[in-house]
């Protein structure tokens, strides 16, 4: 079976990669550069802890990382601020590629880092982590350096597989489980082996993230999944276990949006593979209800799922990154 | 930390002015280093690390060590995080400690917040920020390009604090098989501190245990409330103005719910004085009132003071303290001179010549504020410890002048 071989030679232990000077030796000698890319909207309470650890462990120590930014969707709080004074890039993501226009998004900023930052991977890092370590970039970044056959590796978390009452389920988030594993168990079953789908940490080689559309919303990472998937097969990712992470815990409530944002995100990918047929357009619109003193309200959302074009199509981009394929 | 004294004037320099003029140049030296020291200072500050329960610490020390070219580091026998850095010569062996332990149980989030001017987290001052000073020395060291003549000595103390009663360095300076000639204690709060007189200084706890015999003739249903009469016959205790000294009630545990009356109480205080007889005369009169309000309560009452350090210090004269002086003032910081609690009285007690020094600014949790240690502090009070290595280094740890007044 593909994906129990896969899932047995393709799933790593951040433990793995501790040898940070060997991968830092093995990076240079590759000539390979590698970018941190730390998307923010408003986590002052946990961008000066990431940054610090980070660019500490990961480029003061070893030279891990060529460069570390933040693409900021617009915060209000002192988020750019603390970023900056500890010397990690500072980037508004609305400032930037303006001709294309702006779409508020986390997908946004991935996609705008794309063209920002010069690696030839890049790691993207959720800045919502309580528990930052440098494992939770070594751990992503170590299967790129060790195997050129990797073009993309997914964090997941905690230990799924084995424990010492012995076996326990994997442990992905309640939309994963609920949501995520089923789809993919049913429409692409080789990527239900990706123990976490929605974790946000990963990272990719610039010569595959240029070549996909970016969800701008909820479904970025769904997205990057199976658009990588059908281009390169099971074997292009690879999965680290990054041990624990302590972040915010989101309501069902918003969870359900969530949810919304990557189906929609699943059913574009289902549709323009030919898998479905739908008589008419998905509604955009995604209802909830709440009562307050026996009074019921419904909630409407609207969650579109805007998606970028692959990178590689955008022409500024071309010039910076591909120069050689201009015409003259 | 006790109030500070005015400075006299000092003494020609004992610090050769060559050395304060490196020394004033470290903090801006120091610069590439501040991401490193504040990612060690908020990864020691997430490991919990109660009385007893240092080895993870213990083990992020010893890491650092080896990382930062210690050939020797190792856990000692009681657990304490030991590198050993050998001078070119070795004609001296320089001690500098820092308490790993914390106040804080391994149950409470230890994550730690880092703004642009601060890092708040439990503990972070006292004393994750001299933890992680002290675990990055050799790297400072070799950054600044320093090599030193004596061989320095770096300790992560485990039970410090408590009950622990700084069993860690009393194990290693008893089973040293060098000799330590002199010493730094390093804590993370406040920069300017310059202890180089222990306090005497007896902590425990008063417990109150209420039998629920319906035999007992009469008394009181609530430990709490014996505890409270305790305390009141405590605070009648008349303190004299000199040598100083103080009784510090600090804590109080009792009870479970609102409408039951406790059967068990404690009070934690401690006793400080300039003078070790003052102590033991003050313990005596504690023990005898909890001894009387035993009996008068019918209760079990007992005082159980299990941390003890002895009075003492060097003099002013001493050229250590004239050489953290020179090196302060070559950076500008401002002496605050007072006595300190820390294990600055086991080296004093051994006759080693030492001083307590601080790194930042910042506060400990008080009024449920968290602590806090300020940033831009941090390298002046590196520049100020490593100025200080460099001055003992240089001999600012011999004998005072005779006929010096202390």
């Amino acid at each position: 079976m593909k994906s129990q071989q896969w899932l047995t030679e393709r799933t790593f232990h951040h433990s793995n990669f501790w040898n940070i000077k060997w991968l830092v030796e093995e990076k240079e000698r590759q000539g390979l550069s590698i970018s941190l890319c730390l998307p923010t909207l408003n986590e002052e309470k946990t961008i000066g802890q990431e940054i610090v650890i980070l660019k500490a462990e990961l480029a003061d120590r070893y030279p891990l990382l060529d460069e570390i930014a933040v693409v900021d969707s617009g915060s209000t709080d002192r988020t750019c601020e603390i970023a900056a004074s500890f010397g990690a890039d500072v980037y508004i993501a609305s400032e930037h590629l303006t001709e294309q226009g702006n779409y508020p998004g986390k997908g946004e900023n991935l996609w705008k880092a794309l063209y920002l930052l010069n690696g030839d991977v890049i790691v993207y890092v959720d800045t919502d982590i309580k528990n930052i370590h440098p494992r939770f970039v070594y751990g992503l970044v170590g299967p790129l350096i060790q195997d050129p056959e990797v073009h993309y590796v997914k964090a997941f978390y905690d230990r799924p597989l084995a424990s010492s009452s012995g076996l326990r389920p994997t442990g992905g988030g309640r939309v994963t489980e609920i949501l995520i594993r089923p789809l993919f168990s049913l429409f692409f079953p080789e990527l239900a082996a990706i123990l976490q789908p929605l974790s946000g940490e990963y990272a990719g080689r610039r010569s595959i993230l240029e070549q996909i559309s970016f969800p701008v919303g909820y479904g970025v990472e769904t997205g990057m999944l199976i658009d990588i998937y059908e281009r390169l097969g099971l074997y292009a990712f690879a999965q680290t276990d990054l041990d624990r992470r302590i972040h915010r815990n989101q309501e069902t409530i918003a969870l359900g949006r969530m949810a919304f944002g990557v189906l929609r995100t699943f059913m574009s990918r289902l549709k323009r593979e030919q898998l479905v047929q739908f008589q008419q357009e998905l509604p955009v619109t995604m209802r909830q209800y709440e009562v307050h003193d026996r009074e019921y309200r419904q909630l409407e959302s609207e969650i579109e799922e805007i998606e970028r074009p692959p990178m590689i199509g955008v022409e500024a981009y071309r010039q910076k990154f591909h120069p050689e394929e201009q015409p003259a | 930390m006790s109030g500070s004294t005015q400075t006299p004037s000092l003494p020609p320099t004992s610090v050769a002015m060559q050395t304060l003029e490196r020394i004033r140049g470290f903090p801006e030296a120091l610069v590439p280093m501040r991401e490193r020291l504040l990612a060690n200072l908020v990864m020691i500050a997430q490991i919990p690390a109660p009385d007893g329960k240092e080895e993870q610490r213990v083990r992020f020390l010893l890491d650092r060590f080896v990382e930062g070219g210690v050939g020797l580091a190792a856990a000692d026998e009681a657990g304490n995080a030991v590198g050993q850095l050998p001078g070119k010569t070795g004609e001296r062996n320089i001690l500098l400690v820092s308490h790993l332990d914390t106040i804080f149980p391994c149950g409470l989030d230890h994550n730690v917040m880092v703004e642009a001017d601060r890092v708040i987290g439990p503990g972070v001052g006292d004393n994750a920020l001299g933890a992680a000073i002290v675990s990055l020395l050799p790297s400072v060291l070799e950054h600044l390009g320093i090599e030193l003549d004596s061989n320095l000595i770096l300790l992560g103390s485990i039970r410090s604090l408590g009950r622990g009663n700084h069993e860690g360095i009393r194990f290693f300076l008893d089973n040293l098989s060098e000799n330590v000639d002199c010493g730094v204690c390093v804590e993370g709060m406040q920069l300017g501190r310059l202890n180089y007189f222990s306090i005497g200084t007896a902590r425990g706890d008063v417990t109150c245990d209420v039998h629920p015999e319906p035999s007992r003739s009469y008394g009181t249903e609530s430990a709490l409330v014996v505890i409270n009469h305790i305390i009141n016959r405590i605070l009648g205790i008349s303190i004299p103005n000199r040598p100083y000294t103080v009784i510090r009630m600090g804590q109080m545990r009792a009870g479970v719910a609102y409408d039951v009356e406790p059967d068990h109480a404690e009070l934690g205080l401690e006793i400080v004085s300039h003078s070790d007889e003052m102590i033991d005369q003050i313990q005596g009169r504690i023990e005898d009132i909890v001894a009387e309000m035993s009996a008068r309560h019918a209760v079990e009452a007992h005082l159980d003071l299990f941390f003890r350090t002895r009075a003492g210090g060097i003099p002013f004269s001493h050229p250590l303290v004239k050489g953290v002086l020179e090196v302060m003032r070559s950076l500008e910081i401002e002496p605050d001179q007072g006595h300190s609690p820390s294990e600055l009285s086991e080296l004093i007690s051994r006759s080693i010549p030492a001083v307590t020094l601080g790194i930042s600014h910042g506060e400990r949790g008080r009024k449920r504020r968290p602590d806090y240690v300020l940033i831009d502090p941090i390298l002046a009070g590196v520049a100020q410890l490593v100025g200080v290595i460099l001055a003992i280094d240089e001999g600012a740890c011999g004998e005072p002048p005779k006929g010096a007044a202390e």
